[in-house]
């Protein structure tokens, strides 16, 4: 059974779960409650089948196929008179790496921030692996992981152990925490250091520190945050490499950055936000073409700079 | 894990572990001179009130401190409940508070206490004392919403601090302090404590002692844990 066809589903009323039925061909006593409803049809229809009753909130809810990880619908964040998120609609493939850029205060951070679960949408809705975002954050909490833009470690505390405190609150077994550890901690070349307190880290240091702990419950889905910050050029290419090889795992990567080489060179596409409004998307070499530039960068500063310009 | 992290902290072992241990030590010879007619039995139930509600400060500290860093907006992104975080705080700060008891009582009995009560009255005191440390985890958690940094949890949990210790630790309390000592928690545990080592531990008292301790100590962590899950954890 597709957890996004269950949780499109449970977004309906009763009638259109009858309606839906009758187009199938399922009979339904009149005393079922919805949630048995919702079992019965989620064994038994397709997403096109949902779409096919033409509900007028229904093209909001679910425009997708069951491949897609992430759907965004007119999500909105606002803070007093500040529009952080301004009708975002998005949808990620399972096992892309998506990069979401944009200048500073954009909305990419609370956008993320959005769709962990940490802050609640003001309006629209998000849809994670078929989980609502406000309906069911703790099932999202255990699939995905969230590399935060700042270091967030716990100084007193050893590499591992840092590591450790996360595979634990995910149920990982002893062992198969230890040889992830082992192997996450030898990828990034923090093994020597792993038993030193990370209060002495350099940045570096804790930022690759970051992302293994964002890693090591082996999330289907990864949102990254500026996970590169401060490393120097030589570490930071090992982490994309270490990123890119996350593609291969067919993990789900949403990738906020402002190093527009970092976006090129590790995604399938590339979304452009900019005051909380998604204004381009594309992979890299449709946005290259599209603006008729040699690099991402340029499509960047076309795009944003215009956006100056023009006094968006 | 959550006990290594406070532990390994030279502030917070100085606080919470060497600093009772360095008052026990200076008080016992400070204060149980004949000559001012204060016995042993008088001072340790001051001593262990006041390292109980030392952790006030602490806890306070150890809130504001992985808020700003940005640790418990990242543990909220985990699958981490929020009773399990709670709950997680709670037993390791019983559990320096208890440590605090032990570290006293060492102490004091190898400077020469011999509580009435004997080995009883000791067991007794346990755990009355551990669920007073109930009420300073609130107040802590208490001190940590309102408190925007770790060093104004500092100074804000001396508005808990100070009158507990002042109507309820070692400080002796008068006819007049004693009306004032009726509405601070600290002081019925320290009349617990005191009427335990007396070895009068069947006095009817300590009941009420235990009742309040008990109501006010739960109230207080469930108000910390409700306000600091709605306006502290950000």
């Amino acid at each position: 059974m597709s957890s996004a066809i269950k949780s499109a589903l449970e977004q309906l009323d009763t009638k259109e779960l009858h309606e839906i039925a009758r187009l199938k061909g399922i009979s339904i006593p009149k005393n079922w409650a919805k949630p048995l409803i919702v079992e019965l049809l989620a064994l038994n229809v397709s997403t096109g089948d949902i779409q096919a009753i033409g509900a007028k909130p229904l093209k909001t809810r679910v425009k997708s196929g069951d491949d897609s990880a992430i759907i965004i619908r007119d999500l909105v964040k606002q803070f007093e008179d500040v529009t952080a998120v301004d009708s975002l609609n998005l949808e990620i493939k399972q096992g892309e790496l998506f990069s979401l850029l944009g200048p500073n205060g954009a909305g990419k951070t609370t956008t993320i921030n959005i769709l962990s679960g940490v802050l609640k949408p003001t309006k629209g809705t998000a849809l994670i692996a078929g989980f609502d975002v406000t309906k069911n954050p703790e099932e999202i909490k255990r699939i995905i992981g969230v590399c935060p833009q700042e270091a967030a470690v716990f100084k007193f505390l050893n590499a591992r152990e840092n590591i450790e405190l996360f595979g634990n609150i995910h149920a990982i077994p002893k062992k198969e925490l230890e040889e992830r550890t082992d192997t996450f901690l030898k990828l990034l070349g923090l093994a020597e250091a792993s038993k030193r307190m990370t209060k002495g880290y350099s940045g570096g240091m804790l930022r690759k520190l970051n992302l293994i702990m964002t890693l090591i419950s082996n999330p289907k889905i990864a949102f990254l945050d500026e996970p590169t910050v401060g490393m120097d050029p030589r570490a930071r290419r090992k982490t994309w490499e270490f990123i890119g090889s996350l593609k291969e795992q067919s993990k789900t990567i949403i990738l906020t950055t402002h190093y527009i080489e970092e976006a090129e060179a590790l995604s399938d596409r590339v979304g452009i936000i900019d005051y909380g409004k998604l204004i381009e998307l594309g992979t890299p070499n449709e946005l290259m073409e599209k603006y008729e530039t040699s690099n991402l960068e340029q499509v960047f500063l076309k795009i944003t700079g215009r956006r100056i310009l023009e006094g968006i | 894990m959550e006990l290594k992290k406070l532990i390994r902290q030279p502030a917070n072992l100085f606080l919470n572990l060497l600093f009772p241990a360095i008052l026990t030590i200076a008080f016992i010879f400070a204060f149980t001179d004949p000559e001012l007619g204060m016995s042993l039995n008088s001072v340790i139930p001051g001593l262990i009130v006041y390292a109980v509600i030392f952790t006030i400060m602490t806890i306070a500290q150890s809130f504001t401190t992985e808020r700003q860093e940005g640790l418990l907006k990242r543990l909220n992104t985990t699958p981490m409940t929020a009773a399990e975080f709670m709950g997680s705080q709670i037993i390791t700060h019983m559990l320096i508070s208890f440590l605090q008891v032990i570290i006293v009582f060492t102490l004091a009995f190898t400077l020469g206490f011999k509580p009435d009560s004997g080995i009883q009255g000791i067991l007794l005191a346990l755990p009355i004392t551990a669920l007073f440390s109930l009420s300073s985890v609130g107040l802590g958690l208490i001190t940590a919403t309102v408190s925007k940094t770790p060093e104004a949890a500092t100074g804000i949990s001396f508005v808990f601090i100070l009158p507990q210790m002042f109507f309820g630790t070692f400080v002796p309390i008068t006819s007049t302090t004693q009306q004032i000592a009726a509405f601070i928690p600290s002081y019925y545990l320290l009349d617990a404590l005191t009427t335990i080592f007396e070895g009068n531990w069947m006095n009817t008292d300590i009941f009420l002692d235990l009742g309040v301790i008990s109501i006010v100590s739960i109230s207080v962590v469930i108000i910390g844990i409700l306000l600091f899950e709605k306006y502290g954890n950000v």
